[in-house]
């Protein structure tokens, strides 16, 4: 009976510290301001990371031909341009609060490779 | 007007606690005339909440805008089927019509129950009484639906237009219906621990809800994947949103339970494992729609948030110590009897099958919440890749897979290596010549063993109902056709299991080949051009504008050919909503067994003289599976449901 035990204490410690290690690989891309972006953004280099602020009016150019939309976040009194190759996503217009998910370019740019509204288009009726 | 609504609702609090009061006392002394005088109770209540919930349907209805929930969500023009979306697109709306369910299912179950073991049946009153009455003040003090609209409109806000979609319409109140029939079984399984109810697990009442219940949540979800595929635009179907999880955790612990409830039946195995799972699958249906609409659906926002009620909080609490004490207290009357079965049993089977969905839900449970929970300790923003769950959840749900098959190989109590053996070395061997054409093909396609372990568990499936089939066919000399449908009919409960793991191998399969094999491409085209996506020529023919007084849409025409065959026409849309400010791609889908043609019409200048479009173009293998998967559980769900107890003698399981 005790080795049973054992045994299964050893497969759900072995079992919970597989789950820990995941969590912590996957865990790396939290999401921070424009702002904070910035402060951070030597440490960042060429990580993925996610940049969460608001579409700014006027910023928004759409490139039919090459499927390109590139438009400015703000957060903080710091703005960010963005480029994202695709399509604006539903629900997706000047003043929304948005998070961006990708790398930041040489260039200057942001560009992303995924864009997140916040409450996610899905939700935003069920939510208010 | 909608006062009514409200009053209804308070006069049914003082029913309740009369009811309460007289089940207990019914409980306690046998006395029928407190009987009557609780089921009459909890009839009322389900009279004073249907009038409730007519009076509000009714103001959806009329267009009634000084009412609040009415002007938030509904507008002129939306269409009347859409009223009861809106209702439930509001948070509080739904907490509403989730609790008219649970008091709807409450008076069919006192209706149904009639004179049978009238104790058990008291107490069973009691608890759904006290349920029913959390669910009212709920709805009375904390989200009131009965509000006014504080500043007169002279028309609504509308419905998000990814609402209007028929499985928007069908997927709410199908996962209400689950945690609501869940809702049921907790209090039936409760009432029978109180009263000491011998044979739980022999209670058709508990069987015939748990699965139904089981159904609606599954088809439920797989719904919900239809519509976020068929509405949002995106070619997928399931994101590990927070949302979704809270969906399909109860329904794995339900899972879990159903299996514990036939161990319980047929072997009386795994008797205090039913109990506790139907504890927490019941706690899961609470969490659910809290985090739905509590706030925690967007990574912008935090578990503790102060939307996250936390009197819900507390509810949970609640129900979870006092469901402990209580099965604590009754230890000694419910503790399995049997000497505990060996390791390699089919016994041993069900135990794994039910660890290994308990580990799913707190994989999940963790990965849906672990980002509030850092983020309101320490205030660091984090967020979960989906890779977290896809890393980990993928091999735990293909070991299950793996247990469908090894399960009907396996003997009951007592087997040992020799009398299974043979069974088993068969797919143990098959298994390795599996692994092996995988290593040696060296491509890494993991995916691959997904396929054939599968292929495998469908094979032992389709090997048993042969054996079943010929054996009937040779011994009663009736035909196949007639001999399988005899089988199933020897022990539908049995049977109808194995059509849901068939449900769930096609789903596995379909979820397989559409996340690994989908092929994407965005195209901006003129009219006459022609883009070609894998095997598919797509010409965009023509564009056309329409409007009517909720917004103006472009509807393309595209003509899609394959090797030079036409093969059908399809017709994206995008839309300008005014209600909304904002655009909103309609997407058309081409299903087929083999593959979906899904395209998407992102984005048009609305410009007569300038048509161009911007087509995003996704080819998904077997979706379909997905939802025939669904299919399968409605037909197992109803093919168990069907089972009589007396069909079938102990142990023939």
């Amino acid at each position: 009976m005790k080795k049973k035990y054992v045994i299964g204490g050893v497969i759900v410690l072995a079992a919970v510290i597989y789950l820990v290690i995941v969590i912590l690989q996957n865990m790396g891309s939290y999401y921070q301001g424009v702002s904070e972006f910035y402060e951070d953004i030597e440490k960042i280099g060429d990580n993925n990371v996610r940049v969460a602020g608001t579409v700014v009016d006027g910023s928004v150019a759409w490139d039919a031909e090459k499927v390109k939309l590139s438009f400015i976040i703000t957060e903080g009194d710091q703005n960010l341009p963005v480029l994202y190759n695709g399509a604006q996503p539903s629900n997706f217009k000047e003043g929304s609060a948005i998070l961006v998910e990708g790398k930041y370019g040489s260039d200057g740019m942001f560009h992303a490779s995924q864009l997140i509204l916040r409450c996610s288009s899905k939700y935003e009726a069920l939510l208010e | 007007m909608i006062e009514i609504g409200r009053i209804a609702l308070i006069i049914a609090l003082p029913v309740a606690i009369f009811s309460l009061l007289a089940s207990i006392s019914a409980a306690r002394s046998e006395s029928g005339r407190f009987y009557k005088g609780a089921r009459y109770g909890i009839l009322g209540i389900f009279g004073l909440y249907t009038l409730a919930l007519a009076v509000v349907l009714y103001a959806f209805f009329t267009d009634d805008f000084s009412v609040k929930i009415v002007a938030e969500h509904s507008s002129h023009d939306l269409s009347p089927l859409y009223s009861l979306s809106a209702l439930y697109a509001d948070k509080a709306g739904s907490v509403f019509l989730w609790g008219w369910l649970i008091s709807l299912f409450s008076a069919l179950l006192v209706c149904l129950t009639g004179k049978a073991d009238r104790r058990m049946t008291a107490c069973t009153m009691a608890i759904l009484v006290v349920i029913e009455a959390f669910y009212i003040c709920l709805v009375v003090l904390v989200g009131n639906v009965f509000a006014p609209q504080s500043s007169p409109v002279s028309d609504g806000f509308g419905l998000n237009p990814l609402l209007q979609n028929f499985g928007m319409l069908v997927h709410p109140p199908l996962l209400y219906l689950g945690f609501a029939g869940f809702t049921i079984v907790f209090a039936l399984v409760m009432a029978a621990v109180i009263d000491r109810s011998p044979d739980i697990w022999r209670n058709t009442l508990v069987r015939h809800w748990a699965i139904f219940a089981w159904c609606a949540l599954g088809v439920g979800n797989i719904v919900g994947m239809w519509w976020s595929y068929n509405e949002l635009g995106w070619g997928g179907y399931w994101a590990w949103d927070p949302v979704e999880n809270a969906g399909l955790m109860p329904w794995l612990l339900g899972t879990a339970f159903l299996h514990s409830m036939v161990m319980g039946r047929q072997r009386n195995y795994l008797t205090a494992w039913g109990l506790y799972l139907i504890v927490f699958t019941f706690v899961f249906t609470l969490l659910s729609p809290f985090i739905t609409h509590g706030g925690i659906e967007s990574p912008l926002h935090g578990f503790y948030g102060s939307s996250f009620p936390p009197y819900i909080l507390g509810a949970m609490i609640v129900v979870v110590i006092g469901s402990l004490i209580l099965i604590y207290i009754r230890h000694r009357d419910i503790r399995s009897k049997e000497s505990p079965p060996s390791l390699i049993s089919r016994e041993s089977a069900f135990l794994f099958t039910n660890i290994i969905l308990i580990v799913l839900v707190i994989i999940i449970l963790i990965g849906t919440v672990l980002p509030g929970i850092i983020e309101g300790v320490g205030g660091t923003k984090i967020a979960l890749e989906r890779s977290y769950f896809d890393s980990t959840c993928g091999p735990i749900m293909l070991l299950l897979v793996l247990l469908m098959g090894v399960c009907p190989l396996l003997g009951w109590g007592k087997s040992t290596w020799k009398s299974p053996g043979r069974n088993i070395i068969i797919f143990l061997l098959a298994g390795t010549i599996v692994s092996a054409v995988i290593l040696t093909t060296g491509t890494g396609n993991w995916y691959i063993a997904v396929v054939l372990i599968c292929g495998l568990v469908l094979f032992v499936i389709f090997r048993e109902w042969w054996r079943g089939t010929a054996v009937r066919h040779n011994n009663q000399k009736i035909n196949y056709f007639q001999a399988f449908f005899s089988l199933i009919n020897s022990n539908r409960a049995r049977y109808g299991g194995f059509i849901a793991h068939i449900g769930i191998i096609l789903l596995a399969l379909g979820i397989i080949a559409s996340s690994f094999y989908s092929i994407e491409k965005t195209v901006t085209l003129d009219i006459g051009e022609t883009a070609s996506v894998s095997k598919y020529e797509l010409t965009y023919q023509e564009l056309t504008f329409k409007q009517d007084s909720a917004k103006i849409s472009a509807v393309a025409k595209v003509l899609v050919s394959r090797s030079d065959k036409e093969v059908t026409t399809m017709h994206p849309s995008y839309a300008y909503w005014f209600s909304h400010d904002n655009f909103f791609a309609e997407v058309a889908v081409r299903t087929a067994a083999a593959e979906d043609l899904f395209v998407s019409l992102v984005w048009t200048a609305f410009d007569p003289d300038d048509k161009s479009a911007t087509f995003r173009v996704l080819v998904n293998p077997m979706i379909v599976w997905i939802w025939a998967g669904g299919g399968f559980f409605l037909l197992g769900g109803a093919v168990s449901f069907s089972f009589r107890e007396k069909q079938s003698s102990r142990g023939t399981g």
